[in-house]
């Protein structure tokens, strides 16, 4: 591994840009993201940052059992993510469509149908705790060696 | 005059300042705005359509889910209409601790409105302030539920589990710390000068307007229209509930008025601990065949639950009207005309407190 | 007047105090806070309670390993509701602090499972009586149409129609529904939550 790669997974881990997608969740999953920034848990103080804005994002958050009005837009906002990005999707939603998974509903379970999914956090909602552990246990690997793994990819 | 559009401005879905997506958009001739149009249909999930022939242990999880901020009202509704359905009694001390969870339930989704208002006109201390005092509220439902969101405790005939005296004294110690922050919150918001540009005046809804466009709830009150279903429920009045309302109709007021309910909550919660007396928490009862229409206050307003039950205790059809329905369409229509410039489209639309996975289901 | 305003804000002692030795808490979760229900140990007699209330698809399944039944929850599907611990007899799940209360408040669900057969739609195939669990236990030998020797069983095909004997039998576990053709048969499950000391 050279030197610069080394100096970039460093870089990498310690600076994630985070927009969460909501995709038709009922919130809770949401609010327990917004409870992350508060001073009490701090999500900043780990090198993530809350911006909302899928072009500088670096991980989406997706909520939501996939709607059918997303279904045509998800895959296009995480084109418009530059690389290298991940997703990590929140709740049970993503993964199962919860309790609205049921003869009848309008959504569509599971989100990486759409879209490549790195890592999931089951709960209804998960705690705020849960949600940074699970970051923080992804963010080591997530971008680990991005340009080695790309050529290799090649 | 002829008015001229110069660009049609879309806001969102994906917004820094929305927690849910929804798009606005705006006319816009130079700065100014002129109209604002609000699409709907991003979360749409069809919970009622999902509900039709399921028992009480089902819907209830359902109902629940309509929205993640006020879930625990949502839970009480769908519980109070089948409860008024098969006339099932509940024991005092169960309907002390409803009232408790869902005053508590009010104060997190208040501070959670301001907090968002704060964050959108950029005044992130407050919000990060407003969102701590937040976790406070918060940490208070888990200790008497078990979760956070999502708390399962309302069932027929009662509550699902009791409090403990210990449990019940860390709640009137945390509506302490919420009343003695609150004074400095509200202190530094009433005399804050960024603040008075960003909201006094700024999308003013007068009381005719409200009475026309059937607004409800905070945004309403705000407006000097008296509506809350809380005055029909006698334990509420007998526990010292009042109207409150102000008259200015701008953002400004309608901050303001959330900052005052959330007094009136923590003082609504210190009177429903000291009525608290030993006795059965959950009773039991069969759901009958019925249909009823039941309205109880949410955190935004008026919630109906107009459901239709059989003899078995399913659901023959459930119809849901929450209180954000109106609520959004009257920011979008009256309240966001003629603005100044295109911040404030989203500072009055926050200011009014939408909860698009209420409005949509 | 403003800017005076904030130093006056930031040079308070508890907001320095807070903002030299402010220390975030611990990523834990608290002992009283429902999480995914954990196995306890006791032996679990398959009665099928915690998944008859369970109201999510697919959360809780019984399963038999090494010739011992166990619950066995999917993460992704469990909301953690907690009512699988309340509604079990035998104390094989816990969550939380809801154990505990249950044994202290005497917290209970009464189940009752009630079959209805519609007499006019049913054609009597004999579908629901074979697949039935309850009665395949009682009488392995019931045949394919649904017809049974034994009077125990919880329902069979009697001149035609599908009739009902034994409604206290049923676990209320809706395999008859699934497999009626033209949806004739209805299992309703009834729960009341109560407390036993006032039962």
């Amino acid at each position: 591994m050279s030197l610069l790669q080394s100096i970039k997974n460093g870089v990498r881990k310690r600076s994630i840009h985070v927009c969460y997608v909501n995709t038709g969740s009922c919130n809770g999953c949401d609010i327990e993201i917004l409870a992350c920034l508060s001073p009490r848990y701090d999500i900043e103080q780990y090198g993530i940052y809350v911006h909302n804005n899928p072009r500088e994002a670096d991980v989406i958050l997706v909520t939501g059992g996939m709607s059918p009005q997303w279904i045509d837009k998800l895959p296009d906002l995480f084109d418009r993510v530059p690389e290298p990005k991940a997703v990590v999707t929140i709740g049970n939603c993503p993964i199962s469509g919860c309790v609205f998974n049921r003869p009848g509903c309008v959504i569509d379970p599971p989100v990486s149908k759409y879209i490549p999914v790195t890592a999931a956090v089951p709960g209804c909602p998960p705690r705020p705790t849960e949600i940074i552990n699970a970051i923080l246990s992804a963010a080591d690997e997530l971008f680990k060696n991005h340009e080695e793994k790309k050529e290799a990819k090649k | 005059m002829k008015k001229v559009v110069d660009v049609s401005l879309p806001v969102g879905p994906v917004h820094p300042c929305f927690k849910e997506p929804l798009r606005i958009k705006c006319e816009t001739a130079g700065e100014r705005v002129l109209r604002t149009e609000v699409e709907l249909g991003y979360v749409k999930k069809g919970i009622e359509k999902i509900m039709v022939g399921r028992p009480w242990q089902e819907t209830m999880f359902l109902a629940e889910r309509v929205c993640g901020i006020c879930s625990v009202v949502h839970n009480t509704a769908i519980v109070g209409a089948l409860e008024e359905i098969s006339g099932i009694e509940v024991p005092r001390r169960a309907q002390l601790l409803r009232i408790i969870l869902n005053e508590l339930d009010r104060m997190q989704s208040h501070l959670l409105a301001n907090y968002s208002y704060c964050y959108t006109i950029e005044h992130e201390t407050l919000a990060m302030y407003l969102l701590n005092l937040r976790e406070t509220a918060m940490d208070a439902i888990e200790k008497m539920t078990g979760t956070r969101i999502m708390s399962a405790y309302v069932v027929p005939g009662g509550v699902r589990e009791d409090v403990s005296d210990a449990v019940l004294s860390d709640i009137i110690s945390a509506m302490d710390k919420i009343e003695r922050e609150l004074n400095r919150y509200v202190k530094m918001f009433e005399t804050g000068r960024l603040i008075a540009l960003r909201s006094k005046g700024i999308g003013i809804l007068s009381v005719e307007d409200a009475k026309a466009s059937g607004v409800v709830g905070p945004t309403a009150r705000a407006s000097g229209m008296e509506c809350d279903a809380r005055a029909n429920d006698p334990l509420y009045v007998e526990l010292g509930w009042h109207m409150i309302t102000r008259t200015e109709g701008d953002n400004f007021a309608r901050i303001m008025l959330r900052f005052d309910e959330l007094y009136q909550s923590a003082s609504l919660v210190r009177n429903a601990v000291a009525k608290l007396e030993a006795g059965p928490i959950r009773l039991g009862g069969k759901v009958t065949a019925g249909h009823v229409k039941h309205t109880i206050e949410a955190p935004r307003g008026d919630l109906t639950y107009d459901i239709a039950v059989d003899e078995n205790g399913e659901v023959i059809s459930v119809a849901i009207q929450t209180p954000s329905v109106m609520n959004v369409e009257t920011a979008a229509h009256v309240m966001m005309k003629d603005l100044a410039s295109a911040a404030d489209v989203t500072s009055v639309f926050i200011s009014a407190d939408p909860c698009i996975a209420c409005a949509e289901r | 007047m403003s800017v005076l305003s904030y130093l006056k804000e930031f040079l308070r002692p508890s907001w320095l105090k807070s903002f030299f030795f402010a220390k975030t808490a611990p990523l834990e979760n608290p002992p009283y806070f429902r999480d995914f229900p954990q196995i306890t140990g006791n032996e679990c007699t398959n009665c099928l309670s915690c998944k008859m209330i369970c109201p999510c698809q697919g959360a809780i399944d019984v399963i038999q390993e090494n010739g011992k039944w166990m619950p066995y929850i999917t993460y992704g599907h469990c909301v953690r509701c907690g009512y699988c611990v309340e509604a079990c007899p035998e104390e094989v799940l816990t969550s939380g602090d809801i154990l505990d209360k249950k044994r202290l408040e005497g917290l209970e669900f009464i189940h009752e499972y009630k079959v209805i057969v519609d007499e006019e739609a049913c054609m009597g195939c004999g579908n629901c009586s074979t697949a039935c669990p309850a009665n395949r236990e009682i009488d392995p030998h019931i045949g394919a149409g649904g017809t049974a020797m034994s009077d125990d069983v919880l329902m069979r095909v009697e001149r035609g129609k599908n009739r009902v004997l034994h409604n206290d039998l049923c676990k209320g576990c809706k395999v008859c529904m699934d497999t009626c053709p033209n949806k004739s048969i209805h299992v309703v499950r009834t729960v009341q939550a109560v407390q036993e000391a006032y039962k």
